[in-house]
């Protein structure tokens, strides 16, 4: 059964490509994959409609993805939503403070499609 | 303190990773007397500060950015990609190649924190910082076309 997909980046160029990336990997994502430009965006998405997985890149206006995570993790709508933060940040401290805040993985730009497909494979079973 | 040999070669390394990872496109450091940067022109720029402050820039001619945006988006389209979507693009670029740049610097020089890229359009665009900066400037091909890449930054009081 495929999964329900948001992907949340200021750049609707990268949004494009994070989607096509996932197309053209074949994983099992429904038709629709919703987008928003940043966390505020994202949490009124998802309000009271929770997606199987969530891209969200970290460095954005309005809401970033850091703030985002904390707030999506107290929703507990969301307590079953994988998130897999997508960034430039490639620190190590970064990436462990941000999972211990809630996200489920995490990729760093650029990246390639073969990477998208490692990261997210587990959670799309 | 870092030499400016250290910052041009993650300049120019972390720009190849960036085009050749997310665009399948080359960069290869060129002969800047015998390259300029005709008509209008793109300037993305984005900010940063910790470590060192300063500012990264990456300008190019149109043409140049819409090959950039066309093959970032994967588009096979004759159609001119909207400007709209150029401009973010070139957005991106600057915001991708700033990151492989810092996960360069960072043993050396110390963190930075990066602010949102910004872009503008012109003739004969260039980059400042004032007194006290150091700069980094090349001109690269990127495949056909011509670009260049500067880095503008000064120490802080956190730098290694």
């Amino acid at each position: 059964m495929s999964k329900t997909m948001l992907v949340v980046d200021d750049s609707a160029t990268m949004r494009k490509i994070i989607t096509r990336t996932i197309r053209k990997a074949g994983l099992p994502v429904a038709d629709e994959i919703l987008e928003a430009g940043d966390g505020n965006e994202a949490l009124q998405k998802i309000e009271g409609k929770p997606v199987d997985i969530i891209l969200c890149d970290i460095n954005m206006p309005g809401m970033g993805g850091l703030d985002f995570v904390k707030k999506a993790r107290t929703i507990d709508a969301n307590k079953n939503t994988k998130i897999v933060m997508i960034s430039t940040e490639s620190d190590e401290n970064l990436i462990a403070s941000v999972k211990a805040d809630g996200a489920d993985g995490y990729v760093t730009k650029p990246f390639t499609p073969e990477t998208i497909q490692k990261e997210l494979a587990p959670f799309l079973q | 303190m870092v030499g400016q040999e250290v910052f041009a070669e993650a300049l120019l390394s972390g720009m190849a990773e960036v085009f050749e990872t997310m665009m399948f496109m080359s960069v290869e450091e060129c002969n800047e007397m015998y390259e300029v940067i005709d008509g209008e022109s793109l300037l993305s720029t984005i900010t940063f500060k910790g470590a060192i402050e300063g500012c990264l820039g990456v300008s190019c001619n149109l043409n140049c950015a819409q090959t950039i945006a066309r093959n970032m988006l994967g588009s096979d389209s004759e159609e001119a990609i909207p400007e709209e979507e150029v401009v973010d693009a070139m957005g991106e670029v600057a915001n991708m190649v700033l990151g492989a740049v810092k996960a360069r610097l960072t043993d050396s020089v110390g963190d930075i924190q990066v602010s949102i890229p910004s872009v503008v359009s012109g003739r004969e665009l260039i980059n400042s910082l004032g007194d006290g900066s150091y700069e980094v400037s090349k001109m690269v091909h990127i495949d056909e076309d011509a670009a260049n890449i500067t880095l503008l930054y000064r120490f802080t009081t956190q730098s290694h």
